[in-house]
């Protein structure tokens, strides 16, 4: 099973799907519509790209930094949580799944995915 | 006991900050300084603070556009490195500005080592609730 199937059967876990670094392409699975996943696709890949940049600056200020490179990012709100590892994105709804659980998963799962995001 | 003692008694702690709106680091506490130290605390609470605003911008327009809620106010922002994650809350600034207090309370996030790091521990200690003053 591909990393999003195995995400959608999570509890808690509303939808997942992944995106292409170059932005020309992503899937799906789940409670969104076509064009509302787009539009999460663009702005996990947007904030990715951002995270990433940023990660390289830390280091130039201290080397060996922790945070390089970055591997995700995660937006925890009232209700919902977005979670992104590598280029795969999941949109957990707080009450019914754990952010430890997910995050644990994406983080093994994807372990091996390159950090060069192309 | 202050919210950012509290934060470097979570397993795996490496530093816990407060910081501005606008991103100047205000107060730190640093377990391993040779592995982190001041000037890349500031320059990743620049970074917490961009991230905070940017995050905040899309959530208030996807909840706009797709009619969902539960994504607005944020409560935490987490960038998840290599090896490390940072995790930042502005929370209790919400309770301030729905008081209609002007001065706001710094934002306030931790650095853990990825393999002890509890998230959910990290959002209990920065979404306490303070008496606004």
């Amino acid at each position: 099973m591909s990393v999003v199937t195995d995400l959608l059967a999570k509890p808690g876990v509303v939808a997942a799907g992944e995106y292409a670094y170059r932005g020309d392409r992503f899937s799906y699975r789940g409670a969104l519509t076509e064009e509302h996943a787009r539009m999460a696709s663009i702005m996990c890949r947007a904030t990715t790209m951002g995270v990433s940049m940023e990660g390289s600056m830390l280091e130039a200020f201290q080397s060996r930094s922790g945070l390089q490179p970055p591997r995700g990012w995660m937006v925890h709100g009232p209700d919902y949580t977005v979670c992104v590892i590598a280029n795969v994105f999941c949109l957990l709804e707080n009450t019914k799944g754990s952010v430890n659980d997910i995050v644990g998963f994406m983080c093994q799962a994807l372990a091996n995915v390159p950090a060069d995001l192309i | 006991m202050t919210t950012l003692d509290e934060l470097m008694r979570l397993p795996g702690a490496m530093a816990a900050f407060e910081f501005r709106g606008s991103g100047e680091l205000l107060e730190q506490r640093i377990a391993y300084p040779d592995r982190i130290n001041e000037s890349t605390l500031d320059l990743l609470a620049h970074m917490c603070s961009a991230n905070m605003s940017i995050a905040t911008m899309q959530a208030r327009g996807w909840e706009k556009v797709t009619a969902m809620t539960g994504f607005y106010p944020i409560k935490e922002f987490t960038l998840i490195g290599f090896d490390w994650s940072v995790v930042v809350s502005g929370l209790n600034r919400e309770q301030y500005k729905q008081a209609g207090k002007f001065s706001l309370p710094p934002f306030v996030g931790v650095v853990l080592a990825n393999e002890k790091a509890d998230y959910e521990a990290a959002f209990a200690i920065l979404e306490k609730q303070e008496q606004v003053q």
